[in-house]
Order: structure tokens, then C-alpha cells, then sequence
């Protein structure tokens, strides 16, 4: 079973990443200015009573010692107690992940939606006004910034025509889809720009290619083509580029979750980092680069899947 | 900050005649005329904007367009028009400064592994797999908490994420290169690893490097804007895109001038960049 | 349905209505926040977010009244200090009942008092540093205190002070009594505290529901008990551009915090009401007075001249224009808000440039001394400031240079005084001037909000006004203490801003206090 092999030892090789990354945030939260304990005692706190605080929360015991508990105790799945919200960091976590992660899915599947199409009519129509158009629209799409679109969008679509709720999270599936649409488009108009740019190119490079220029020759109708050779070289460059954006796109939550006040993980991640949760922050990036990672896993395996020559390595 | 498919190319034309090529391409020359003309304001910022930037008239605030002021004023009174061209400055630079330094990095650190391999190799996975899994506006929040705000901490935060993915397309351009006979070659013919990593396998695998590079400079000026919106990017009272979006998302539906005007300025850029680095695409696509 | 029992729904229905012609009952208001309640406890509360919300779910022996002039009874029916101010007697109403309709008693009080000043517990023990002992007789309530406290009764109407069901407290899950406090917030349900409403729905950082106490004592214009809502459903929304639109769309009825550069924006929209609430919140600027800097170079802000240029540079009308599009008024009082008890009212430093200038002239000030202003990052007032001061205090030769920080962060700087100048912001937690006074001036407390700045004449009379009972005598002594505060600038006095809350027109009856604690008893939506 070659296949299980490999995840196996993808798997392994995740370990060490996930420790790098551990340590980069516990000595980068500790670098930040500004005291945990003030986030718990108020601005008003004397300094006697913040140096109490700090000591309870075993902020003064040496460095090692504080990264071996913060290592163990992860291990063991925990993950420690909020200092902000006083709970256990992890249910937390598990509290917001649905929406973030649905969030996540529905923009990449608009975006699909969106890109798709697009730049298969952009690519078989190379240089010509279509083509010309659908990539300006698009670039317009890769250049604004979300918290300035997604005000646009927020203005007209929710406020004036009352499409759309204004903010928040909705409940049950359908809740959610009304709710989520607005800021799953908001980060979809970027996402899909940056697939459509590629897939075009990717389908005119199939379409350019000898084996294709000579189905051509040899009388194949264009759809017979595009369906067999163009469509399966494409959906490949086009999964590996979503699962690379999967980064971006769980950070770029930070702003669109607060922009739409959607009560996700990037929205918590930002209260955390402004409050110095620290036990919070470190447990929230452990959680995105575990979800990245598996992200990527299941990328390259849904890519060998549909390219064998792709080998396991 | 993402990668972009590109194709890898041998430089088998001589420039002159990819140069003849790329001006006879209308989307290449627009996105030349752009980043040009761009350029020229940032350079020369004080003599295209027909005020002072930054003086503040308390009796002239949210002025709408006039002959006066084609952009209108903003809530301090300044010159929203001069504010954004003073702003070409900040951005141009961003988009520079903020991938210049990734690109280089990238390149060699992606060069050396891709050739050498073996355990820099693995421990060059690790760290890329651990850098791309981190949320990265966390982590130029952090640095930016830690260093202080202001532009070149910024640029430092950006570098310290942005070299990855230059790093791997190279390595993996080089890895491909090698199979090539030059290589080969170079290797039977003992010359030093140094003339057969920089001489002859660099060139030949930094094109779609280059391409991604465009793609990057115009993400750049977008990733500062998000930053300069979390008041982590450029100062007051500096002009800045994001800034000048973020001043003026309040007044969406009362001066929505002064949002829409810096965005234009984002989209035309953004445009320029995009432009070329197609052009640049297409015009280094292997022909066969 | 039967013909008795409807004859009944008829009985009910009429009684309600019939002395209650004018009062509408009933609904939910829908209310946007800026940012989220993390355990509302009256001694854990120290952001206001939860500090604001206290009065709503607990209730304090005794009120400020409505002017917030003195001091009116809560549960406390009646009270009374004795002659040599060292004993409160407050008699307890008689049935009172907590939100699940257990008996409020004065075993209950005595437990809430003794959480309140255990100095172990909370950070507000402090305000209640004179009390010595508190005991029960039946509904009697005896305070005693080891010296004379001028403000023991205001702390006994402060959020600090509520009384919680100690029953609840004792079978709550949890070692500490914080994690109790936790467990029991997390909990949300009844009989914590016996405020208007209860807290029925929670969660975490997105959404928080009160609904309505049938055991409240308080009663309504209709003879019935308070509050005239069934529920109160808070979402919270940091972005202020959507928690605007939220409301413009109609999806919630009221939304705080609405920023100055809206007001006359949202006070235009006929559907909507712009409230502007008088509040005891000051905007001034810590000055950094050590000699030297943090770094070790010399500090020219030190000089006391310097401090009193700039503030006589600084246009106060001009940024109460440009920051709060005129919604605000410069400082009167130098060490607190207009509204504040015993506030003088002085001519702070009018904008003045020929007094600034002769000031640094005087002081030998270098054209080109750099002054870094310490600012919020991601916040537009704080950047409208900067950029105003910054021309503002040119023709000074002082070139303000800014450094944009994170809230943590500017809290840092302000304790370890590696800061020329920063932005900062003050509201009255206490119907008295002492605890603002404490925080500016007096510089055990926390070296005069950061500045450094030390007095020993201010700190005696800020130490004598704490035992003086003779009202006269202590209004000299703070009118003597923000006399010396005006002369020195340790700050840079801006201006004071009210609460601005925009709700739509089917709202009626809501209030922000001066303290900020926002009141629903008596709020109603018509449908």
C-alpha cells in the first residue's frame, strides 16, 4: 500500500513542523509588549497586584520551563485556560470552528464557481474583448482590499436592498449560507481572481499543446477536447493552487470575520493577540497550521488521484 | 501572497526580438505606460500634486469635487487628490521593498537547496511547511508589536514570509533544470558548483520567478493596505492607500469620494503589474 | 378552548390594560455593542464592556439619583451615617427576591460586602478600604467603618458593591470563587443577582441575551414590576461602519458607540434617534514630566512651561470640531469631567498662541525639539489628532513625530514611562470625584496615570479629603488640588465627549448614565 505509506510519512514529517511552529509563537507572543495580566486586572490595577497575577499564571518561571508545559500539555490535547474568556482554550476553539471552517469551504466553492466558467470563456476567446474583460474585472477583484469591499458590498447589497443580513451568524445550514454569503463573496472576489489568472493559463497551455493541436487536426470536436485533456490538466493546477491559498485564506478571516463581525477563529485569533492571550494565540495558530496541513495532504492526494503519473514520493 | 502557475522557459530567442514581441503586445505596452506613468509619480510626487499633502484647513473639510480640489477634501481638509498622488510614493515603494528582499533570499536560498538537496533540503521542508502554515497576519501583527509600526518593520515582516514561495518555485525550477544536459555538462567539465548554480542554472530558472514576481509587487501594495488599515503599516500623517481607504470607509455614503479615489489608484496599479507579468507569461512561454 | 377559560383571558387582559393605557409592555430590543461582556461580576467586572452591564443584572443597596447629584435608596429602603461618620445603617426593603424567585436577605448582603472588600479578589477592594466590619439584626444593615469616608455611601451605590445570591455562589462549581464566578456567568441562568433582568443566553464574544425579572422590585408607570421589555438581545459588532449599517437596516434597534464623524449623519435619518448622552468621559494625553526619558535623554516636557505651551497651543475648539464634528466641549475641570462632583470650572488653557509662544521662548526650546505622540493604532480620532497637534504645535519649533501601538501595548508604555505623550480616555466608575482625582493626581495610586508627576501638597490634601466629613472643607481641598493640577499640565486637557447612542424611533425610554451603565429597565420598543 503505497498510498498509506505515504500518508504515514507525511504525517510524520508534519510533527516537526507543527513543533517549529509551536515554538515560533511561544517566543513571539512573549516578545509582544504589553502584559496578560492587564488584560485580566484592568488598566486601573496597581503594578503590586499585576506581579501577583503574573505569578499565578506562571508567567514567571523560566522560558524552557513554560515552552516544556506549554509542549506537554498539548500533547495531552490541552491546551490551556483563556485569560480573556476564563474557558478552556479548546472548546473555545471547537465553539468557533464551524463557522469559520464553513466560511472557509463556501468561499472556495464560489470561487470555483465563479472562476470556472470564466476563464474557460476567457481562454478560448485569448485576446479577444472577452477575454479582455473578464481579466480586468477580475484584477479589479485581486486589488481592493477586503475591509473597503466588503463595506461596498455590506452598503448595497445588505443595507439598501436588504438582500443579505447585515453581520453576524446565522443558524442551521440555510442560516448560515444567507448570513455567510456576503463575506464568503468578499473573500471569493479574490480567490477566484487568482484562479481564474491560472487556469486560463492552464487551459491555454493544454489547448497549446501538440497532443491537442494534433486531436484538433485529426477532426476531434473542441468539446470532445476540452472535456478530456484540458479539463483534467486544469482541475489539477487549480487544486493545488487552492490548497496553497488555504493559508491566505484562514488569515485573511482575521479581517473579513471582524469587517462582517462573524463570530469565527480569525475575529478571536485578533481579540486574542489584542487582549495577549497568550495560551489563546498559541492554541488558535496551532489550529490553523493543523488545518492547513491537512489541507495540503489532502491536495497532493486528490492530485495523485487524478493524475497517476503524479508518483507518491 | 500566493504562487502563480508558470511555465518554465528556455531562452533560446535572443532579446532583441522578445523585446520587438512584447511591444507589439497592446496588454504588455498598457502595463509598461502604467507602472511607468506610476512610477513617475512616485518619484516626482510634489510636482504633479497641486498642494501640500498634509496641511490641514479646518474651514474646508469633506469638500466634494470641485476645480479646486478634484478629489474633494477629507475630514482634515487636505487635498484628497495630492494625497493620493503623494501616496504613489509609499505604495510604489511597498511593492518593492516588500518583495525585493523575498525575491533575493528566495532565489539563492532556492537555488542551493534545489542543487545541493540531502538534509538542507529537509530541513528547508520543514521550515517552508512551517511558514506557510502560519497564519501570516499573525505573525506580521507580532513582528510589527515587537519592532515598533512603521513601514521597514513592515517590510522586514512581509520578507520573513514572502522568500518562502520564491524559495520553492526556485528550487523546483532548479531541480528541473538539472535534468537538462547543460547541466550535466557543467558538472562532467568540473566546473566549481558556485559557476554551475549562478551562471548557468540561475538564468535559466529565474523566469518564472520573475513572472511571480509582478504578480507579488501588486499583492504587496494590497497586503500594506490591509496593514495600514490596522494602523500597522505607514504613518500618519503619510499618505497611503489602505490608509486613505480606511480614512474614508466611514463616509461611505456622505464623501464616498475619498474612498473610491485611493481604491482606483490600488486597481489601476495592481492592473500595471498584472499586465506585465502576463506579458512577461506569455512572451517567456516555451515555443515548440 | 372553553368559555371559562376564555372569560379568564379576558379578566387578565383587560387588568393589564386598563391602568396601563399609555405603557407598552412586552418585545425585544435588539441592541449592537462594540465589544463583548466577559463575566459580568460585580467584583471581577474591570473592562467596561462587563463594568456597563453590572446594574442591569444586580442591584446596588443603594442609587445615584437621576441627576447624579446625591445619593437615593435601592434595596436599601432607607440609611443613614451616624454623627461622627463612622457607622452607615441601611434598612433592607422587606420581600425582596432574586431572579428565580428565592428570597433576597441580609445573609446575602453580608456575603456580597465581604466578597466585595476582600482584597484577594477583585481589584475594586480598594474603594472600600474604610470599612471595618459589616453586620446584620433582621433587615438592619450596619457598616462600620475604621475612619470617617466621605464616600462610603457613593461606593454603596457602585457596581462593586451589588449584592449576589450567596446560596447560588456556594453550590457553584469551581475551587477559587473566580472560577465559581465563571461557572456561574457561563451558566446562564437565574438567581445570581436580582436586577432587572437576568442573563437567559450567552455566547462567547458574539451574542449575549437578557430577559426580564417577574421578581424585580422595582415597579413600572403601570404598577407592575420593571423592566417593561421581555428580552434584550445584545450582538456584538467591533467594526463601527457595520454596526452602523446594522441599524440603518433595520436589524437591530439601538447601536453604542456610534462614531462623532456619524452623528449628524444618523441625527438627519428620520428613522432613526441620535442620543447623545452626558457622560463623565475626558480625552486628555498623559505628558511624560521626568527629567529624563526612558532612554535616558533629557526629557523636554520636564519643564513645566513646555507642558503649558503645548496645551495653550492646542486648539480644543478646532479638534472638538474636526474629531467630534462639534459633539463635545473642551475641559473645564482639570481632573475631571464638568459633570463630575466638586468639578471647578477653570479657563484651561484657552488656545493661545502668543502665550505659547513667550512659554517656549522662555524655556529656550530649539525649533526642531522632536515629541513622539503615542497613539492608538487602526483608531481615525487618534490619527485626526495627531495630525492636527502636529501643525498645531509646529510654529512651537516642536516637530511631533507619531508611534502608532496597540491598546496592550500604549498600557505598557504608560507603566513603564517609555512614552513622550499618549492618548488616553477616562469615564467615571463613581458618583465621586475621589477615584478619577486618584488616578490623574495622586501618585501612589499609579504615579499620576503614568506621568510621573509628584506633589506632596496635592497628595496631603488628596489624603485629608478622604476622611473629611464637612462638605465645605472638602470641596476646598479639590478645588485647591485642580488649582495646583491646572498649574502643573502633567496632561494635555482636551475635551469631554458624550455617549453616542443611535436607536430607531420605536424606541423609547433607554440611558446611558454619565457612569455609562446602560440602563433597560425602563426602555420599550413599540411594534
Amino acid at each position: 500500500m503505497a498510498g498509506l505509506q505515504y500518508v504515514l510519512k507525511r504525517l510524520a514529517l508534519m510533527i516537526p513542523t507543527f513543533v517549529l511552529v509551536m515554538i515560533i509563537i511561544f517566543l513571539l507572543v512573549r516578545l509582544l509588549p504589553g502584559d496578560p495580566a492587564i488584560a485580566i486586572a484592568g488598566d486601573k490595577a496597581s503594578d503590586a497586584d499585576l506581579a501577583a497575577i503574573r505569578e499565578k499564571l506562571g508567567l514567571n518561571d523560566p522560558l524552557l520551563v513554560q515552552f516544556w508545559l506549554f509542549f506537554t500539555n498539548t500533547l495531552q490535547g490541552d491546551l490551556g485556560r483563556s485569560i480573556m474568556m476564563r474557558t478552556s482554550v479548546s472548546d473555545v476553539i471547537i465553539d468557533r470552528l464551524p463557522t469559520t471552517g464553513f466560511l472557509a469551504l463556501f468561499a472556495v466553492s464560489l470561487s470555483l464557481l465563479i472562476a470556472g466558467p470564466l476563464a474557460f470563456v476567457a481562454a478560448l476567446n485569448r485576446g479577444k474583448w472577452p477575454d479582455t474583460v473578464i481579466r480586468t474585472v477580475f484584477q479589479v477583484g485581486l486589488s481592493m482590499p477586503v475591509f473597503y469591499i466588503g463595506l461596498i458590498l455590506l452598503t448595497f447589497l445588505a443595507a439598501k436592498l436588504r438582500w443579505f443580513p447585515v453581520g453576524g451568524s446565522g443558524d442551521g445550514f440555510w442560516g448560515q449560507m444567507h448570513y455567510l454569503f456576503l463575506p464568503a463573496m468578499t473573500v471569493a472576489l479574490y480567490t477566484s481572481a487568482i484562479i481564474m489568472r491560472n487556469l486560463r493559463a492552464a487551459i491555454i497551455e493544454v489547448l497549446d499543446a501538440e497532443y491537442v493541436q494534433f486531436a484538433r487536426a485529426k477532426g476531434l470536436p473542441n468539446r470532445l477536447i476540452l472535456g478530456r485533456h484540458v479539463l483534467r490538466n486544469a482541475l489539477i493546477s487549480t487544486i493545488t493552487l487552492l490548497g496553497l491559498s488555504i493559508g491566505n485564506l484562514m488569515s485573511g478571516t482575521l479581517v473579513t470575520e471582524t469587517v462582517f463581525a462573524v463570530p469565527g477563529l480569525g475575529r478571536l485569533m485578533l481579540e486574542a493577540i489584542f487582549a495577549r492571550d497568550y495560551p489563546l494565540i498559541q492554541g488558535l495558530t496551532l489550529t490553523f497550521a493543523i488545518l492547513v496541513s491537512i489541507v495540503f495532504l489532502l491536495t497532493d492526494l486528490f492530485q495523485s488521484l487524478l493524475d497517476p503519473r503524479m508518483r507518491l514520493t | 501572497m500566493s504562487d502563480a502557475v508558470v511555465t518554465s522557459a528556455k531562452s533560446s530567442d535572443a532579446p532583441q526580438t522578445r523585446v520587438q514581441i512584447a511591444l507589439r503586445k497592446p496588454g504588455f505596452l498598457i502595463g509598461a505606460v502604467i507602472i511607468g506613468f506610476s512610477a513617475l509619480l512616485a518619484l516626482f510626487p510634489s510636482f504633479f500634486a497641486p498642494y501640500d499633502p498634509n496641511f490641514i484647513d479646518y474651514l474646508a473639510v469633506r469638500q466634494p469635487p470641485s476645480w479646486a480640489h478634484p478629489f474633494g477634501t477629507d475630514m482634515l481638509g487636505r487635498d484628497a487628490l495630492s494625497r493620493v498622488i503623494h501616496a504613489y510614493t509609499v505604495n510604489m515603494q511597498m511593492a518593492i521593498l516588500a518583495t525585493v528582499f523575498a525575491l533575493t533570499i528566495g532565489v539563492t536560498v532556492g537555488a542551493l537547496v534545489g542543487y545541493y538537496r540531502g538534509v538542507a533540503d529537509m530541513i528547508f521542508g520543514r521550515v517552508v511547511d512551517a511558514v506557510i502554515t502560519f497564519p501570516f497576519l499573525v505573525l506580521v501583527i507580532a513582528v510589527v508589536a515587537v519592532l515598533g509600526p512603521g513601514l521597514i518593520n513592515m517590510y522586514i515582516a512581509i520578507t520573513l514570509v514572502g522568500w518562502v514561495y520564491y524559495a520553492r518555485l526556485m528550487r523546483a525550477e532548479v531541480i528541473a533544470q538539472m535534468g537538462n544536459d547543460y547541466a550535466s555538462a557543467g558538472i562532467v567539465m568540473g566546473y566549481s558548483d558556485r559557476r554551475i548554480i549562478f551562471r548557468h542554472l540561475l538564468p535559466n530558472a529565474i523566469t518564472p520567478v520573475i513572472v511571480y514576481w509582478m504578480t507579488d509587487m501588486a499583492l504587496a501594495i494590497l497586503l500594506g493596505s490591509s496593514l495600514g488599515y490596522l494602523g500597522l503599516g505607514a504613518q500618519p500623517p503619510q499618505a497611503e492607500w489602505g490608509v486613505l481607504i480606511a480614512e474614508g470607509r466611514n463616509f461611505i455614503t456622505t464623501a464616498w469620494w475619498l474612498s473610491l479615489m485611493p481604491g482606483i489608484a490600488i486597481v489601476i496599479t495592481g492592473l500595471g503589474f498584472s499586465l506585465i507579468g502576463d506579458g512577461l507569461a506569455d512572451l517567456l512561454r516555451p515555443r515548440g | 378552548m372553553t368559555r371559562t377559560l376564555m372569560a379568564a383571558v379576558l379578566a387578565a387582559t383587560t387588568a393589564l390594560v386598563t391602568p396601563a393605557m399609555a405603557q407598552e409592555r412586552g418585545g425585544t430590543m435588539n441592541f449592537a455593542r462594540y465589544d463583548g461582556s466577559r463575566l459580568i461580576d460585580p467584583i471581577y467586572a474591570d473592562r467596561n464592556p462587563d463594568i456597563w452591564m453590572v446594574g442591569s443584572l444586580f442591584d446596588t443597596l443603594l442609587r445615584s439619583s437621576d441627576d447624579g447629584k446625591s445619593i437615593v435608596g435601592g434595596l436599601a429602603e432607607s440609611f443613614e451615617v451616624s454623627e461622627d461618620g463612622k457607622t452607615v445603617t441601611l434598612m433592607l426593603q422587606s420581600g425582596l427576591k432574586f431572579a428565580d424567585g428565592s428570597a433576597l436577605e441580609a445573609d446575602d448582603v453580608l456575603f456580597s460586602l465581604d466578597r466585595a472588600r476582600n482584597g484577594d479578589l477583585g481589584p475594586w477592594s480598594g474603594m472600600l478600604g474604610s470599612v471595618s466590619d459589616v453586620t446584620a439584626d433582621g433587615q438592619a444593615i450596619t457598616v462600620s467603618l475604621s475612619q470617617p469616608d466621605p464616600t462610603i455611601l457613593s461606593m454603596l451605590a457602585t457596581f462593586n458593591t451589588s449584592i449576589v445570591n450567596k446560596e447560588v455562589f456556594e453550590a457553584a462549581e469551581g475551587a477559587t470563587d473566580q472560577d465559581k464566578s465563571a461557572a456561574i456567568f457561563a451558566s446562564a441562568s437565574a438567581g445570581v443577582g436580582s436586577g432587572a433582568f437576568y442573563m437567559c443566553g450567552f455566547e462567547q464574544g458574539a451574542a449575549m441575551d437578557f430577559c426580564a425579572n417577574e421578581h424585580h422590585w422595582e415597579m413600572g408607570a403601570d404598577g407592575k414590576p420593571l423592566p417593561y421589555l421581555d428580552k434584550i438581545h445584545f450582538e456584538i459588532i467591533p467594526d463601527d461602519a457595520t454596526r452602523i449599517l446594522k441599524l440603518q437596516a433595520g436589524e437591530v434597534d439601538a447601536v453604542e458607540f456610534v462614531p462623532f464623524s456619524r452623528v449628524a449623519e444618523l441625527d438627519a435619518d428620520p428613522a432613526i434617534n441620535m442620543n447623545l448622552y452626558p457622560s463623565t468621559r475626558i480625552i486628555y494625553s498623559p505628558i511624560n514630566t521626568r527629567e529624563t526619558r526612558a532612554d535616558g535623554s533629557a526629557n523636554p516636557l520636564n519643564d513645566v512651561r513646555v507642558r503649558q505651551a503645548v496645551n495653550y497651543a492646542t486648539n480644543k475648539d478646532a479638534l472638538i470640531g474636526l474629531v467630534l464634528q462639534g459633539a463635545g466641549q473642551p475641559m473645564t475641570a482639570p481632573l475631571m469631567s464638568s459633570s463630575t462632583r466638586l468639578a471647578s470650572k477653570l479657563d484651561l488653557y484657552s488656545y493661545d498662541m502668543d502665550k505659547a509662544m513667550a512659554l517656549v521662548k522662555e524655556a529656550g526650546i530649539e525649533a526642531g525639539t522632536k515629541v513622539t505622540l503615542t497613539t492608538l493604532a487602526g483608531s481615525s480620532d487618534d490619527a485626526t489628532i495627531f495630525a492636527a497637534l502636529q501643525q498645531m504645535w509646529a510654529p512651537l519649533g516642536i516637530e511631533l513625530v507619531v508611534e502608532q501601538v496597540d491598546g496592550a501595548t500604549r498600557g505598557a508604555k504608560n507603566r513603564s514611562g517609555e512614552f513622550d505623550i499618549h492618548t488616553y480616555g477616562w469615564v467615571d466608575d463613581v458618583n465621586d470625584p475621589s477615584q478619577v482625582t486618584g488616578w490623574l493626581g495622586y501618585s501612589p495610586v499609579r504615579n499620576a496615570v503614568g506621568t510621573g508627576w509628584e506633589s506632596d501638597k496635592f497628595n496631603a490634601l488628596f489624603e485629608a479629603s478622604g476622611t473629611e466629613m464637612d462638605q465645605a472643607a472638602r470641596a476646598q481641598q479639590y478645588a485647591d488640588m485642580q488649582k495646583i493640577y491646572a498649574d502643573a499640565a502633567p496632561l494635555l486637557f482636551m475635551y469631554e465627549t458624550p455617549f453616542a447612542v443611535a436607536v430607531s424611533t420605536a424606541v423609547e425610554g433607554y440611558v446611558q448614565t454619565p457612569l455609562g451603565a446602560n440602563i433597560f429597565s425602563r426602555a420599550t420598543v413599540s411594534k
